[in-house]
């Protein structure tokens, strides 16, 4: 079997276990939510407070959060149904898993994020931006790449240790603060000042480096953290 | 600010940076001296073991 | 019973060159003239340090990658005394910069690239010792360990690059593109404090390398003897 055919094999199981059952998306949408409606009630607590320059914040914070979530509960479901053990036993290259793996969380934080952003510009967002759409839709996949490429690294490692779920932020959250910083910069010059490529072009290439340079790392490693 | 106000925040820089490196270096040299001591008692403790039964020992 | 001295050298040049360092940099070197004035004396250990630390996660960084190429635990040994020395000398460097931004601005925080990089540091190379906390098995958290150093230095730049994204702050640049914007006396004072912090490092590695393998023996020797 292809690498090409392993890594549409594994994709699609994962896929299909999720959208079968479907308690991990629900789940991961409505924490998403919730975090939206708190937000409001942690931030307004002055009258008409002016929330423009926190879009951006509020967003990446919701998403990053739910991919915790979303992160600990694949990997911990995975490895309490033997499922790694069973595949690793199969002759797949360890790199395809990663890839694979990698795809299938990129998958679910799109579809959440799908859901969360149109509810998100109904609760916090005035005017209509349908023109800075594709500006926001590139940042969006940038980063998101970047996040599932470590987040996926990081939980194969974290689900094999005491402390499974808690392990996962700590390791995880240092790492992508550049990727934060990048991402609500760019999103909030978005949403705020309507900001288009030309603007947020330095905080892009940034993405896109990151993006290059974590998925060759995590190429490189995971074969070591995915173990014997 | 003044050469002495400036000069305070400098002195507090340089102590605090020797009170954590000499604080760094006595720890560990107390923990030396403990491993020091376990080595030699466990040194002996095997010794004695092998010593007089020659294998009558569990090992 | 033989009394462990290490690496009584390398200590000794150290502290020469610490010493040497800082009285160029308080009786050579002049005030500085800017707004910084008397408290820009504290440059001469701060940045020292910084460089320091930096390079003993380098350290880390190459006996991760060392390890995971030849699985001797001797390199797993090196990177987690890299990483707790470059932790001590992190925490050091924002103790320092936080003194110094206090004297020089009037405010003990500020979000701007040094500091913040620092403390981020600080939190990945915290999170490698809490990694190692949860593996109780020997060669997988060695791994693990590998793994995640390696990960974590290559994030060091990127996250520095990244805080220069946020609103200019007020840490003064070191080294411009044209030279390195120091007289030659303040130059000398900086260059002979950072061997010696080079030296520093070097010498406490092999301190603390050695008290390792002290450990290691114990553990041996104990289950040889329950054994």
């Amino acid at each position: 079997m292809s690498g090409w055919a392993q890594f549409r094999a594994i994709l699609r199981k994962d896929l299909i276990r999720e959208l079968r059952t479907r308690d991990m998306l629900v789940s991961m949408i409505l924490f998403v939510l919730l975090a939206m409606v708190i937000f409001h009630y942690a931030f307004t607590v002055k009258e008409n407070a002016d929330l423009t320059y926190f879009t951006g914040g509020m967003l990446w914070v919701t998403f990053i959060f739910a991919m915790l979530l979303g992160l600990n509960r694949s990997f911990a479901q995975e490895k309490d149904e033997r499922c790694l053990d069973g595949l690793l036993l199969c002759p797949v290259d360890r790199v395809t898993i990663f890839f694979a793996k990698s795809a299938g969380n990129l998958i679910f934080l799109l579809i959440i994020q799908a859901v969360a952003v149109p509810v998100f510009t109904l609760f916090f967002i005035e005017h209509n931006y349908a023109g800075d759409l594709l500006p926001f839709l590139v940042v969006l996949l940038l980063a998101d790449v970047g996040i599932c490429a470590l987040g996926t690294l990081l939980a194969t490692i974290s689900m094999n240790t005491r402390s499974r779920d808690l392990l996962l932020p700590i390791l995880l959250l240092p790492l992508i603060v550049p990727v934060l910083i990048a991402a609500t910069g760019a999103t909030t010059l978005i949403f705020a000042e309507g900001a288009g490529f030309a603007d947020l072009a330095a905080r892009l290439l940034f993405l896109l480096g990151f993006d290059a340079v974590f998925l060759v790392a995590a190429w490189g490693t995971y074969d070591f953290a995915i173990g014997e | 600010m003044t050469i002495e106000e400036g000069a305070k925040f400098v002195a507090s820089a340089y102590a605090v940076i020797l009170a954590v490196l000499v604080i760094y270096y006595f720890m560990s040299a107390r923990r030396v001296s403990a491993l020091e001591r376990d080595v030699q008692l466990l040194e002996d403790e095997a010794n004695r073991r092998q010593g007089p039964a020659g294998g009558a020992g569990a090992g | 019973m033989k009394k462990l001295v290490i690496a009584p050298a390398l200590f000794a040049e150290a502290g020469i060159c610490l010493i040497a360092g800082l009285l160029l940099g308080f009786w050579l070197a002049p005030v500085d003239a800017s707004s910084m004035g008397y408290s820009q004396k504290i440059f001469y250990y701060h940045a020292p340090i910084a460089e320091t630390a930096l390079v003993a996660f380098g350290v880390s960084f190459v006996a991760a990658i060392a390890y995971l190429r030849s699985g001797d635990l001797k390199w797993d040994r090196l990177s987690y005394v890299s990483v707790r020395l470059g932790l001590l000398f992190s925490i050091l460097v924002m103790l320092t910069g936080m003194i110094w931004g206090k004297a020089a601005w009037g405010t003990w925080w500020d979000w701007e690239p040094r500091l913040t990089t620092f403390l981020l540091v600080c939190f990945l190379y915290a999170a490698y010792w809490v990694l190692r906390s949860v593996v109780d098995e020997e060669q997988r958290r060695a791994t693990y360990a590998a793994v995640f150093a390696i990960i974590a230095f290559i994030d060091v730049p990127v996250t520095f690059f990244a805080t220069r994204f946020l609103p200019a702050g007020m840490h003064p640049t070191v080294i411009t593109t044209g030279g390195t914007g120091m007289p030659g006396s303040m130059f000398v004072s900086f260059f002979i404090s950072m061997v010696g912090m080079t030296l520093l490092l070097a010498a406490l590695t092999r301190r603390d390398l050695a008290i390792e393998k002290l450990k290691d023996r114990v553990a041996d020797l104990k289950t040889t003897i329950g054994g």
